[in-house]
């Protein structure tokens, strides 16, 4: 009896026959993948397998790799998103992204988290105050930084600077948000605490997540995605995946034959 | 037996030798490489101090031969117009061609740039000298016409310096981690927004020095005034034409250690020693600025 939650979930960004190349060399080759509607897609695979060439193909961030082209269709609500006439910053306000590595800006924390909105001229000092607030507490942050918003965001600790990033991501309310390996430089702490808040944030938002971790990907994920040398092998309910694969490489990977 | 497992404690004597030996040259390769600053300061001082005074630095060259009365107000005041009228044309310019070479590095027309800006780093200043002479200063010339004067010699130095600051202004630009530019494109951010908001107020200190640097180098330069301004031992009235030459340091020194005068060698050494005192303190004042910044940037952001 919940609206919120459709029974038949709702794609929200669409790849079919998609291909990634940096220059000759290419690291996808024609991805068919569906990413639900508030729901948690996990993508698993050995080093270089392409997951994070993917993931970053979705909000058009690897634009800035000079050589880098794609092939076959990517959507965003069932617009193109290397459609001729998208202007890729539109995008990566709707499909915000969060690194591996923290990498808060230079800033203080109330100025992290503002900064996407200050770009988009933003310049009320209320509304600026409301959403950070917001933004830090949908992060799980308010209550350790209330005190000392004006402080630099270095001070904070490691696990602090990402969720710093994951509010400043909020901040700009995308509708889509990628991370890519959020955790593999926390402790399992500051891990778990990452998430816990993506299961907070599913509510409201798509999320894709890069991950080394497996047993990352079933705590968290509804759908889980395997990648091997650049193919999508298989994309199925993270429980399936992890209990009953179907392709015997996603079987291999998963019970730690190699990878 | 579990102590035999690890090595033997303490260096073989073979190591113990290399070590000592090698700590040896590195500390004779440091004591030769600061000695020159300080033997520049001493002999400075020891063949200058009877010059010095605090009137030295505020009054203009007298007496006959001219300058051994007096002091050089006018080198430090025409030091001062070349140093503005080449930053003028230096900094923007280089700022922008570094920007442009950072943003558009693979582009051929940027590997073409740079490739400029490194020839351009090592044609000698004497030849600067003399097209800035042919260009700007000769009436048989190439159109300005504008003598021996400041803004002759000022736009020479501003080319040597253009090339200095293109480059350090690349280096610091790409000094700026790429995970904090991603960041800020992932949030919907403009190229120019990143570049302006974030970029260049990451490499200020960088970009800083790199003009500081050019400056130094504009400081310390004398063929190209020899031929494109000379030497004025008053202060100009104009920048061009007639009486449009200015003072400057590098040159007063040049000129009086060329007089047969004992007293205009003495003046000569006060004024090096001066004009090396100006280019410490520059140099520790951008260090400070850069120090300061950064300790500020952790602080505040």
């Amino acid at each position: 009896m919940e609206p919120e939650s459709p029974a038949f979930p709702v794609p929200k960004i669409e790849v079919k026959n998609f291909s990634a190349f940096y220059g000759k060399t290419q690291a996808l080759h024609n991805v068919d993948f569906t990413i639900y509607e508030r729901k948690i897609t996990a993508m698993i695979g050995p080093s270089g397998c392409g997951k994070s060439t993917f993931l970053r193909s979705l909000n058009r961030m690897n634009d800035f790799f000079l050589d880098f082209r794609v092939e076959g269709s990517a959507t965003l609500d069932g617009e193109e998103i290397y459609g001729p006439a998208v202007n890729p910053v539109l995008i990566r306000q709707r499909v915000g992204m969060v690194f591996q590595k923290p990498n808060p800006f230079q800033k203080s924390i109330f100025e992290n988290v503002a900064y996407g909105l200050r770009i988009q001229g933003v310049k009320s000092r209320s509304v600026l105050s409301d959403i950070v607030e917001k933004s830090l507490k949908a992060a799980a942050l308010w209550d350790e930084v209330k005190d000392r918003l004006n402080g630099s965001a270095f001070s904070l600790s490691g696990g602090q600077q990402q969720r710093l990033c994951i509010a400043r991501a909020l901040a700009v309310e995308p509708e889509v948000i990628l991370l890519d390996e959020p955790a593999s430089a926390l402790d399992p702490i500051s891990t778990a605490r990452i998430e816990e808040l993506m299961q907070d944030l599913k509510d409201r938002y798509t999320i894709a997540i890069v991950t080394h971790n497996m047993q990352q990907a079933a705590r968290v994920s509804d759908r889980t995605a395997f990648f091997l040398d650049g193919t999508l092998v298989e994309v199925n309910d993270t429980t399936k995946i992890f209990t009953n694969p179907e392709d015997p490489r996603t079987e291999d990977y998963i019970t730690g034959r190699f990878g | 037996m579990a102590e035999n497992v690890l090595p033997e404690k303490g260096l073989s004597l073979y190591r113990k030798v290399r070590n000592a030996l090698l700590g040896a040259l590195t500390a004779v390769a440091f004591v030769l490489a600061v000695t020159p600053l300080l033997a520049i300061i001493y002999v400075a001082y020891d063949r200058g101090k009877a010059a010095l005074s605090l009137s030295f630095l505020t009054t203009l060259p007298g007496g006959f031969p001219v300058g051994i009365e007096g002091g050089i107000a006018n080198g430090i005041v025409g030091s001062l117009i070349l140093i503005v009228i080449a930053s003028l044309l230096s900094v923007p310019v280089g700022v922008w061609a570094g920007l442009y070479l950072w943003d558009q590095s693979h582009t051929p027309l940027a590997k073409a740039t740079r490739l400029l800006s490194d020839l351009l780093l090592g044609v000698p200043s004497v030849i600067w000298g003399v097209v800035g002479f042919y260009v700007f200063s000769t009436n048989t010339g190439y159109g300005f016409h504008w003598g021996f004067s400041g803004l002759a010699a000022g736009l020479t130095l501003g080319f040597i310096m253009i090339p200095i600051v293109t480059r350090v202004t690349e280096q610091a630009l790409r000094d700026v981690p790429r995970s904090y530019i991603e960041g800020a494109l992932a949030l919907g951010a403009s190229r120019f927004q990143v570049v302006r908001g974030l970029a260049i107020p990451a490499a200020i200190t960088g970009i800083g020095t790199g003009i500081l640097l050019g400056v130094l180098n504009v400081l310390g330069q004398t063929a190209p005034l020899i031929f494109t301004n000379y030497y004025n031992t008053g202060i100009p009235k104009n920048l061009v034409g007639s009486n449009g030459s200015v003072g400057d340091l590098a040159m007063q020194i040049f000129i009086y250690i060329h007089e047969p005068s004992k007293g205009l060698h003495v003046k000569a050494m006060a004024a090096a020693l001066v004009l090396t005192l100006i280019v410490l303190l520059l140099d520790m004042g951008i260090r400070l600025l850069a120090w300061g910044s950064r300790k500020y940037a952790q602080r505040m952001g």
